[in-house]
């Protein structure tokens, strides 16, 4: 009862080329020593770039074909701090503060897999403060926004697309951040209960807990990240 | 057993139906007689392909249905078999599409000597508008619209004065002249179908869609709206009136144009010409 | 074929593979309602997606009575009448086809043709029907909405799709029916996931791709395919509620409604055609693969004989996959679109037949050299070889761009699509539910109401869909309640039309047969046994029929061969079990 699922993977394949195939279509598992949980979500992350694709294709095409002009970003966007403008400045915070939450996941798997149950977690919690924070920033972002009069049918500056696919974009990414903070709280909590050393089962699921799961958490919270830089990319910087 | 049967009569069926039935295309008045021509060569090459596969399987059936004691022979793949067919699969869909894509070419390249008119469709009736004599279609905007100025021309284009305006109206073509339709819709999606020009395309709010036809034979025709636009989109009917030349000037006689129609601008009502 | 045998390989301890720890209910609640199982899972799927299918069929009567008896039934007002092909067309796609052969079909059959316990995640699979059944509910509760369902066509089209002019539009009728849509695709992802992993990660020893039956091959490209599509018509779903709800403007330029301005300004309606095809074209593909992979078994099964040219089948379904995310624009070639994609999308569309006739001529090369039983699952397999060879090649009219521009929109389409898909895999579903129903229940259906059954709906569904073909040849337009008095109609249509309401009639009232059948043989249809079609592929060798919760008893099985060893020269019967190591005895025989 090793915890390896392929203990018993079929014998030595050719090299090369043939050797990948023969690898994919060998028996029982595609993908050698990937578990069932981590293949589902890189599957699901492929359904869910396309989701994202779409949004961003339709955004694209909606500015694109508008005849009024599009509002310019770099002002929309700007900071006001004691009179002075800083454009992008509160984006350039959010995207630094999304893109350090990768890293401390990172290192929350790592420590994961070390069995380090104080550290695992402590870091996953910092991921999901900073996870909180981005959001928190981009409501802020709305309200301003919003006080500037933009709204999905209308906004002082030009077209009207650009209040509702914003909206849409961000908000339905926002969404993403959010519950992948709150599936961070539960893993931090089953972590350190220490149900990933006992592999006690799931309460719904009855399936054992195992360490791996705070890497698949972390493969949805990385791929949550480079969404964002391409929206950050395509709403900011064009 | 008798599957074989019927499958044998359920192919002479189809192709007695086919050549017997009274239902085929309506008699073509338009330029686009090869729309036709490929439309057969695809029937031809259908046709054949669904008898040889029907009868074969038919011929299959019956031969190797199950006997005492029969049994079925063990052969994998055949290489040269499906290579074969791959290939002369190939040749069909080649045969087909070359035509194709070749009256395709022509569909969508309008000659240089068309005249130019404009459908407007909206929920649910067809209006249409002539350049008039400079020959030239005014600006038009969705947010100029209002009651006595139903199509949204821009007023202050002089283009616009002189263009004639047919609301809810027949529209007349001259015969043997090409003509490029622009189609705009100030609602929904349409679809300006007229069965005999065989030509159609849809008509979408906020662009200007084209094709382009030549009459070639006078006559009255049904327009249709082809695109579902709500509940009056079997009822949105027009007539199109291809005419000989000396009739169709007497009919554009008799139009107004827009700036008779908004009172702006001086009466012209001499001579006049079409598209 | 790929003959690598795993030789130490004895039968495979489930502990061996340490992700099965099957969840085994404790109450009847957790056991037939909120089950875990894929094969209840599967039951559930299937009995809702049929009632379901029940309601679309009934529509679909009411549409005939309207077209072939024009103004006899004041009932059928032009609104009733959008309302029903709309919620006609949309069940029959979504909610009756995709759901029965992913959801039902996949899930009965992918854990036991591969040799699994079960599903990968038999939670997310429940939660997967549940939320299955809350979007037919919510597309139920339209029926029901003040303002009635949406009457805007499957299709959606915007402007018309949300404005006054189309029933539903400005009432709550097209919200339920988007927010249905939006629903049902979460639920199928949770179960497209689950079939994916479950085919990729999850086979018995020895069951290498290549060995797979090809129901699986096509259930598992549909799944990949619905994975990637679905996500563009939930965008485009998203988007249109937006423009309804908050009036932004995605799809909607600036338009005067009935002499009235409305505020929306600079939104592209072609935009939402493109996202709109993008699934729908693939979709169409989705509902057919599943049924190209059971028709090859079926035929195989059935004619006691090797399914010809494996290989070539499975790189077609794979091939057919691909493509049709590239062929989309095909239902937009008169949407007044850049002309120049014609040229692109006539070609790729047409490329398109090569694969699928490859697939055709495999199906027809199996019954070559057979030995051909005309059981009823080979009687409905066969109907499908003839009528999605005739619904294909009348694809290819309309795939050929210019050939299209005179029949778009007319009833030449609505004939070809239901030849295609309307019927021919239909006929695969009667034909699996034939097949596979002694191993569900244990009891064979009857064969008398099953032969009757057949013979009405095959003749009659092409009595019904061949002269609709013509109909639209004459430029009849889809989409009309009523043709009026069409200067270019000649009068003998209107005959044609209640002839084909007629035949629409008698086959929808030979659908009950069927249904009858499927409950009265619960009790009285005669004892199947384990293997009543002495099939070779691996959910005939299950240790009792219907299988348990886990499929196998104490051990997995072990695969030695492909699934279609029929008539193998030597062979002491005329099939070889996939788990037979014959000609070598086995190590252990699998319990
Ligand atoms: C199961 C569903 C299904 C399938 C499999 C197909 C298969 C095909 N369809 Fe169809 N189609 C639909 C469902 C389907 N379709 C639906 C639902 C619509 C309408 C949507 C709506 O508007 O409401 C539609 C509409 C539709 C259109 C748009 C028409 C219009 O609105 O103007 C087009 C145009 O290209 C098209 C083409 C094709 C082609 C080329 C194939 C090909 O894949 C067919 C390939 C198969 C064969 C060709 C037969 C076997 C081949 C041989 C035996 C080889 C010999 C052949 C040669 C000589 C080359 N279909
Ligand atoms: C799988 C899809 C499917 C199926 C099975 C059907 C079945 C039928 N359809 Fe439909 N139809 C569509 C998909 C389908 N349709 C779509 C997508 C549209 C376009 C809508 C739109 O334009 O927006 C449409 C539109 C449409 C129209 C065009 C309306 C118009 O444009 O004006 C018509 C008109 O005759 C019609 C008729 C019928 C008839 C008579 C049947 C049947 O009665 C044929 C005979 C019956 C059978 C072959 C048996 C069918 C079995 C079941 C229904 C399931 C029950 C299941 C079990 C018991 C297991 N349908
Ligand atoms: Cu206008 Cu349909
Ligand atoms: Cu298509």
């Amino acid at each position: 009862m090793t915890d390896l699922p392929h203990t018993n993977a079929a014998p030595e394949r050719p090299a090369g080329l043939s050797g990948i195939t023969t690898d994919w279509a060998s028996d029982q598992t595609a993908f050698k020593n990937v578990s069932w949980g981590k293949a589902m979500m890189w599957i699901f992350l492929l359904s869910d770039t396309f989701v994202f694709g779409s949004f961003l294709v339709a955004y694209m095409t909606a500015r694109m074909s508008t005849v009024v002009p599009w509002p310019n970003p770099s002002e929309v966007f700007a900071l006001h701090i004691g009179g002075v403008e800083m454009p992008l400045l509160l984006i350039a915070i959010m995207t630094f503060v999304l893109i350090s939450s990768s890293g401390t996941m990172a290192m929350a798997v790592n420590f994961a897999y070390r069995r380090d149950r104080k550290k695992t977690a402590l870091l996953m919690l910092a991921t999901a403060a900073l996870g909180a924070l981005f959001v928190g920033m981009q409501a802020f972002e709305w309200a301003t926004l919003i006080s500037q009069g933009v709204r999905p049918w209308s906004n002082p500056w030009g077209a009207s697309q650009f209040g509702a696919s914003f909206f849409m974009i961000t908000g339905f990414h926002g969404t993403h951040v959010t519950f992948g903070v709150i599936f961070l709280l539960i893993v931090v909590r089953k972590v350190l209960r220490g149900d990933y050393d006992t592999g006690k089962p799931g309460f719904f699921t009855s399936r054992k807990g195992r360490y791996e799961c705070v890497e698949i958490m972390g493969l949805y919270w990385h791929f949550v990240d480079l969404v964002w830089v391409f929206i950050f990319a395509f709403f900011y910087l064009w | 057993m008798y599957f074989a049967v019927i499958l044998v009569i359920l192919v002479l069926g189809s192709v007695a139906f086919h050549l017997l039935s009274p239902w085929w295309m309506t008699p073509i008045a338009s330029n686009w007689g090869y729309i036709d021509d490929t439309l057969v060569i695809t029937f031809w090459i259908t046709g054949a392909v669904f008898a040889a596969v029907t009868l074969f399987m038919a011929y299959c059936l019956f031969r190797f249905r199950h006997k005492e004691g029969s049994k079925a022979a063990y052969e994998p793949e055949n290489k040269k078999l499906e290579i074969w067919l791959t290939a002369a699969t190939t040749v069909g869909v080649a045969a087909l599409l070359a035509p194709g894509l070749y009256v395709w070419s022509q569909f969508i390249n309008v000659p240089d000597d068309a005249g130019e008119i404009e459908v407007v469709g909206l929920q649910w009736q067809w209006n249409f508008r002539l350049p008039g004599e400079d020959g030239v279609l005014g600006t038009s905007d969705t947010h100029l619209i209002t009651s006595d100025n139903p199509l949204g021309l821009n007023p202050d284009d002089p283009n616009s004065a002189d263009d004639v305006i047919i609301e809810a109206d027949d529209l007349h073509l001259e015969i043997g002249k090409p003509v490029k339709i622009l189609l705009r819709s100030i609602d929904v999606l349409h679809d300006f179908y007229v069965p005999e020009f065989r030509a159609k395309m849809d008509l979408i709010p906020g662009t200007v869609t084209y094709f382009w036809i030549t009459p070639i034979r006078t006559g009255e025709f049904e327009i249709l709206c082809a695109e579902l636009c709500g509940v009056g989109h079997a009822f949105m009917r027009g007539l199109v009136l291809v005419d000989t030349a000396e009739d169709y000037q007497t009919w554009l006689e008799e139009q107004s144009t827009f700036a008779e129609l908004t009172g702006a601008g001086s009466i012209k009502t001499a001579s006049r010409s079409g598209p | 074929m790929v003959e690598f045998t795993p030789k130490a390989a004895g039968p495979v301890p489930p502990a061996e593979v340490p992700d099965v720890e099957l969840y085994h209910p404790k109450s009847w609640w957790t056991k037939y309602v909120f089950s875990q199982d894929a094969k209840i899972i599967a039951i559930q799927y299937s009995g809702t997606a049929i009632l379901i299918g029940l309601v679309a069929l009934v529509l679909s009567w009411l549409m005939r009575l309207q077209l072939g008896f024009p103004d006899t039934f004041s009932f059928i007002t032009v609104e009733a009448y959008y309302q029903f092909i709309t919620m006609h067309g949309m069940i029959m796609v979504i909610y009756l086809l995709t759901a029965l052969f992913l959801g039902g079909f996949g899930n009965y059959l992918i854990p036991l043709m591969i040799g699994a316990r079960d599903m990968a995640f038999p939670y997310v699979n429940m939660l997967s029907f549940w939320i299955y059944l809350v979007a037919v509910l919510v597309l139920v509760a339209s029926f029901f909405a003040p303002g009635g369902p949406t009457g805007a066509g499957w299709t959606l089209y915007p402007p018309q799709a949300i404005l006054s002019g189309t029933p539903g539009g400005q009432e709550a009728g097209i919200l339920l029916m988007l927010s249905s849509l939006v629903l049902f695709i979460i639920g199928f992802t949770m179960g497209g996931l689950n079939y994916a992993v479950t085919v990729l990660q999850c086979r018995t020893r020895g069951m290498t791709l290549m060995r797979m039956p090809l129901t699986i091959w096509g259930i598992f490209t549909a799944t990949v395919m619905a994975l990637l599509a679905f996500p563009a018509l939930f965008v485009a779903g998203v988007m249109m509620l937006f423009d309804r709800l908050v009036g932004s403007s995605f799809f909607m330029p600036s338009l005067v409604e009935l002499g009235e301005r409305l505020e929306y300004g600079g939104g592209s309606p072609i935009l939402f055609q493109h996202l709109f095809w993008f699934f729908g074209h693939p979709e169409v593909y989705i509902v057919a693969l599943p049924a190209f992979g059971i028709v090859s078994d079926l035929i195989s099964v059935h004619a006691r004989k090797n399914i010809f040219g494996y290989r070539m089948m499975v790189w077609a379904i794979v091939i057919i996959g691909g493509l049709s995310f590239i062929v989309w624009a095909h239902h937009m070639y008169v949407s007044g679109m850049n002309p120049w994609f014609g040229f692109f999308f006539a070609t790729t569309t047409l490329i398109i037949a090569i694969p699928t006739a490859i697939k055709v001529y495999n199906w027809v090369l199996t019954l070559w050299r057979g030995d051909i039983h005309f059981t009823l699952p080979m009687l409905f397999a066969l109907a499908f070889i003839v009528t999605f060879l005739n619904g294909g090649l009348s694809g290819l009219f309309l795939g050929n761009v210019v050939v299209d521009v005179p029949l778009s929109d007319t009833m030449f389409v609505v004939a070809h699509f239901h030849m295609v898909m309307g019927v021919a895999p239909i006929m695969v579903i009667f034909g699996a539910i034939y097949h596979w129903y002694p191993k569900i229940t244990g009891r064979m259906l009857d064969e008398t109401m099953g032969r009757i059954h057949f013979w009405v709906t095959f003749v009659g569904s092409y009595a019904i869909f061949f002269p609709m073909h013509y109909v639209g040849l004459v430029g009849v337009p889809r989409r009309y309640n009523e043709l009026g008095d069409l200067l270019f109609v000649p009068p003998s249509i209107a005959d044609l039309n209640a002839f084909i309401s007629i035949a629409a009639l008698i086959v929808g009232a030979a659908q009950m047969v069927f249904l009858f059948n499927l409950l009265w043989s619960l009790r009285h249809g005669k004892e199947a046994g384990g293997n009543p079609w002495r099939a070779a592929s691996l959910e005939w060798q299950t240790p009792v029929t219907p299988p348990e919760h886990g499929n196998w008893g104490k051990s997995l099985p072990v695969v030695y061969r492909w699934a279609y060893d029929y008539s193998v020269p030597g062979a002491k019967e005329d099939f070889i079990a996939q788990n037979d190591p014959w000609p070598e005895e086995p190590e252990r025989a699998p319990v």
